[in-house]
């Protein structure tokens, strides 16, 4: 360590030989996926998102819902995802292509919401915006998300009351109208339907079942010849 | 005994006298934001038990609350102090003065400001979301320029060093020194001016948040532990030839424990399987700087037993981290509170209380008088090891037996939650006590710094001759 220059090298070339063996190898694998086109339905996947929906999921990392939300399925042998409900499969890189900003998450103080429009029975608007202004779960009593009420406005009811005025007891002569910003979150949660089945997300056939890694592994490579057929 | 003003300013050299006010803003900037942090994390804490508590306050969504709070702790706390203590050891150990102390002062108002205007950033909606990288872009570049200018110090301190060798002190500090603004301005590019896409975006700011700890904070901490467990117990440090393995295994494989929180996640297994496998090489690391260090757990000051108990818990912080790393274990742990209960072992109990101990080391010799108050020393050493202890339990407990109860498909949220709000409230009290234990070092360390402060109480330190007499 007496020779500052080779010293200096040392120092870049173990923080370049990580970038490179991380970011670099995982992004010649993931960085040219593309959609999956599908000739039975003529269509490709995943679908673009709605213009409103990625203006939402500003709204969504910018009040941090990341902080207990994830958006990522994990495979079946890998804890209850599948079993709350939560998709019918595991999440895979396409998934996520056309989305500006990923927020796979990394705590689940609530469920996870990858694909929140496709749940059973499934979430509407209303129940939503529900959720977001009491902090009630639709159907049940329990108060466990906060309440964001600075979502929204109170305005004085001038003739017809509001077609998007939320169905909750206010002052009379008052109504609760969602914001702007609240629009646009929830046509975001609304938009969160990975229930496309790729190739790639299909589980292992039986018989290569016994080692967890090798079953595992099998999705690196399936998703890369996806990527270079397109 | 030597009375405390006497035996400090018989330690002070020319060497901390020309660092003293430079090196004190940076520390009173530290402090500060270590603070505030608290109140923060305090917020947030009481949020997950009580999620009705200040929901209506846009500002402090329990998201960005957390985000505001992390953000502070490691730009504003971790890298004041951090920076302040490698400058001190890199200028003692290089054996001149340290040159450019008014870029250090410029740099040092310049990162503040930078880290403030991301903090109103945040609270107004410019959170990037995306972890250890919260603060909104465009005081980033402000941020990269401010750190090149503290760092300038440091360099020259470090090419102009007196010795021809170096000292394991040296490189820990030099190297963080350096890295920090290549691993800053790449995630910024891959992740906030030029994104990759899609999952590739979990993937580089998983190697950036892994980096900010492996190549940033362990070596910020690291290095005023190298230099004050020899000072303190005045022998050389045993199997000190393995320390150059271990800090390179932790340079070069450190960066690629990149994938560790994407075990299960939508990218190529491979991601996390090298991850793992280097949490397990990182344990060589570990273990090393358990055994070059280990003579510092003996008796000593207030200052070296911080330092020891929190060289203990970045081992154990290094030892949980590669069990989680397992899939096995991960199918439990993985999202729960266990990974924030790692992540304080390592963030407050591995790098606060090391430098906790650094400051009650270095700021008596910086200013050339002992503490104001020795009771308060002792308060808030006492308060840091509870809160820490506290904190990192109620978070194990809780994260487990949230991990348990999801892998069961019956048990609802609400569930969960009333399952874990005992250990929740816990943590809400860690919070606070570790709150009151800052509080009680700001006062007592504005006291001491202050030049008009009274004649100084009874010394914490042990004689300083002792300490001198093996100056490395």
């Amino acid at each position: 360590m007496k020779n500052g220059p080779i010293f200096f090298l040392g120092l870049f070339t173990a923080l370049t030989l990580s970038w490179a063996g991380t970011v670099l190898l995982s992004n010649h694998q993931l960085g040219a996926l593309s959609q999956y086109y599908d000739e039975n339905e003529s269509a490709a996947f995943p679908l673009h998102q709605p213009g409103l929906a990625a203006r939402g999921q500003l709204v969504y990392a910018d009040l941090g819902c990341a902080a207990c939300h994830t958006q990522q399925v994990r495979r079946p042998d890998f804890g209850a995802d599948q079993a709350r409900g939560w998709g019918d499969r595991q999440s895979v890189a396409r998934d996520y292509i056309f989305q500006s900003r990923v927020q796979l998450g990394a705590t689940r103080i609530g469920p996870d919401l990858t694909n929140l429009a496709a749940r059973k029975p499934a979430y509407d608007a209303d129940d939503l915006m529900s959720l977001l202004y009491t902090g009630i779960i639709p159907g049940t009593k329990v108060l466990t998300h906060p309440p964001y009420k600075f979502l929204f406005d109170e305005r004085p009811v001038v003739g017809q009351t509001s077609a998007q005025a939320l169905k909750v007891a206010t002052p009379a002569g008052s109504q609760i109208v969602p914001s702007e910003r609240a629009q646009s979150l929830v046509s975001f949660l609304l938009s969160l339907k990975n229930t496309y089945d790729y190739p790639e997300a299909r589980p292992m056939p039986a018989e290569k079942k016994e080692g967890e890694h090798g079953a595992k592994k099998e999705e690196a490579p399936a998703a890369k010849k996806e990527g270079e057929k397109k | 005994m030597i009375t405390a003003q006497t035996s400090a300013s018989a330690e002070v050299t020319a060497i901390d006298s020309a660092a003293r006010w430079p090196l004190l803003l940076l520390l009173v900037s530290a402090i500060k934001w270590l603070v505030l942090s608290g109140v923060l994390a305090l917020i947030a804490s009481i949020q997950l038990v009580q999620p009705t508590f200040l929901a209506d306050c846009s500002v402090l969504t329990h998201g960005r609350t957390v985000a505001m709070q992390e953000s502070i702790f490691i730009y504003g706390w971790a890298a004041n102090a951090g920076l302040a203590l490698a400058l001190w050891v890199l200028g003692r150990l290089g054996g001149s003065p340290l040159r450019a102390t008014n870029w250090i002062v410029g740099g040092t108002i310049a990162w503040n400001v930078a880290v403030t205007l991301g903090l109103i950033g945040i609270a107004t909606g410019d959170a990037t979301s995306i972890a250890f990288l919260q603060l909104p872009r465009y005081v980033q570049l402000m941020m990269v320029v401010a750190y090149g200018a503290i760092a300038v110090s440091g360099v020259l301190a470090w090419a102009g060093r007196r010795t021809e060798g170096t000292f394991a002190a040296q490189w820990y500090a030099v190297a963080a020194l350096f890295l920090f603004p290549w691993l800053f301005t790449a995630a910024q590019m891959m992740l906030l001016w030029s994104p990759v896409r899609g999952t590739m975006q979990a993937v580089a700011s998983g190697w950036f948040s892994q980096g900010v700890w492996t190549l940033w904070l362990a070596p910020l901490a690291l290095a005023p532990a190298y230099y004050i467990v020899p000072k303190v117990t005045g022998k050389a440090l045993p199997s000190y030839e393995f320390a150059p393995h271990s800090f390179w295994c932790l340079l070069v494989v450190g960066g690629f424990t990149g994938g560790r929180h994407l075990v299960g996640g939508p990218v190529p297994a491979w991601i996390a399987s090298l991850a793992i496998v280097s949490c397990s090489l990182l344990l060589f690391h570990y273990f090393v700087v358990f055994m070059n260090l280990r003579a510092g757990f003996g008796r000593g000051s207030t200052a070296s037993r911080l330092v020891a108990i929190g060289l203990l818990a970045y081992v154990f912080g290094g030892l949980v981290d590669s069990i989680t790393a397992f899939r096995d274990i991960a199918a439990v742990t993985q999202f729960t509170f266990v990974e924030a209960a790692q992540q304080q072992l390592a963030l407050y109990g591995g790098f606060t209380l090391i430098l906790f101990g650094a400051i009650y080391y270095a700021v008596p010799r910086l200013v050339g008088k002992g503490w104001a108050s020795g009771a308060l020393v002792s308060a808030h050493a006492g308060l840091a090891l509870l809160g820490v202890a506290l904190l990192v339990v109620s978070l194990l407990a809780a994260g487990w037996a949230q991990g348990h109860d999801m892998l069961d498909e019956k048990i609802s949220f609400p569930a969960i939650a009333a399952h874990m709000r005992t250990w929740l409230l816990v943590a809400v009290a860690a919070q606070g006590v570790l709150l009151l234990g800052n509080l009680l070092l700001f006062v007592n360390f504005l006291k001491t710094a202050c030049p008009s402060a009274a004649a100084p109480a009874e010394n914490p330190f042990r004689p300083p001759a002792t300490m001198e007499a093996t100056a490395s």
